[in-house]
């Protein structure tokens, strides 16, 4: 992967500044652990397993208030125990319920997402999950998103 | 976790954390470190002053990489590390005298 990365061209890094303080923020969390509900899609490992420099590169929705019992993890390089004994371990919900509760953040947005995290070729990434994924956050009102890798 | 490699995407704002993988914002049920990082990272949405802000985190993982490599030694390797394994090249396992 650092062969990979070294190969990448260094090119304008997008910045919007934050443009409204924190506390007044509606924020969405991103992770990239490939979890999703029990009742949407799973994410396609056997297309990863049948092709192991293929990751799918679709996303799921998680409404906010699900819980380590409402969701499985999908992600095939990672330990996916430690999330699903415990969300908040890669999507922490209830810990940015509890940021908004001391005033730290507005709200949470009322979606949240996530991605599989092994995807060499991120082109239909790129073109179709994010835009898709930011048009709903934009519907949301959505300020700002943390994004964490799994 | 690996913010070198988060960096060479050339992300706006970047957190970086000694957590191992699979476990980005602490151990399970963990909920102060969770909150801790989680605040952290939101923070750094209005500290930063432009592009490329990077901010390395002082949480230390409570396991050595041993312990850690060790609880999750049954998880079978991904597609990717299997077929790493199975086809380095002359290095077919068994055929080695």
């Amino acid at each position: 992967m650092r062969a990979w990365a070294a190969r990448l061209e260094p090119g304008l890094i997008p910045f919007t500044p934050l443009a409204k303080p924190l506390r007044e923020c509606t924020v969405a969390l991103i992770s990239t652990a490939g979890i999703a509900c029990n009742d949407d899609r799973p994410f396609d490992q056997d297309g990863e397993r049948r092709n192991p420099w293929w990751g799918d590169p679709s996303f799921r929705a998680i409404p906010l208030g699900m819980t380590e019992k409402d969701v499985r993890l999908h992600h095939l390089h990672i330990d996916r125990r430690f999330g699903e004994a415990d969300l908040d371990v890669v999507l922490p919900m209830r810990r940015l319920a509890e940021l908004v509760g001391e005033g730290v953040v507005g709200r949470p947005a009322p979606t949240h997402y996530s991605l599989m995290g092994y995807i060499l070729e991120p082109r239909e990434l790129l073109e179709q999950t994010v835009p898709a994924i930011a048009e709903r956050m934009r519907a949301e009102h959505v300020d700002a998103v943390a994004l964490a890798p799994a | 976790m690996i913010p070198d490699l988060t960096r060479a995407a050339g992300v706006p704002r970047l957190v970086g954390i000694s957590h191992p993988m699979g476990q980005p914002f602490g151990r399970p049920h963990d909920a102060d470190r969770q909150r801790a990082v989680l605040r952290a990272m939101l923070e750094l949405l209005a500290s930063a002053t432009g592009p490329g802000s990077q901010v390395e985190l002082p949480f230390e993982w409570p396991e050595t990489p041993a312990q850690v490599r060790k609880a999750s030694k049954d998880v079978p390797p991904s597609p990717m590390e299997e077929l790493m394994r199975s086809a380095p090249p002359g290095e077919e396992p068994g055929t080695a005298l």
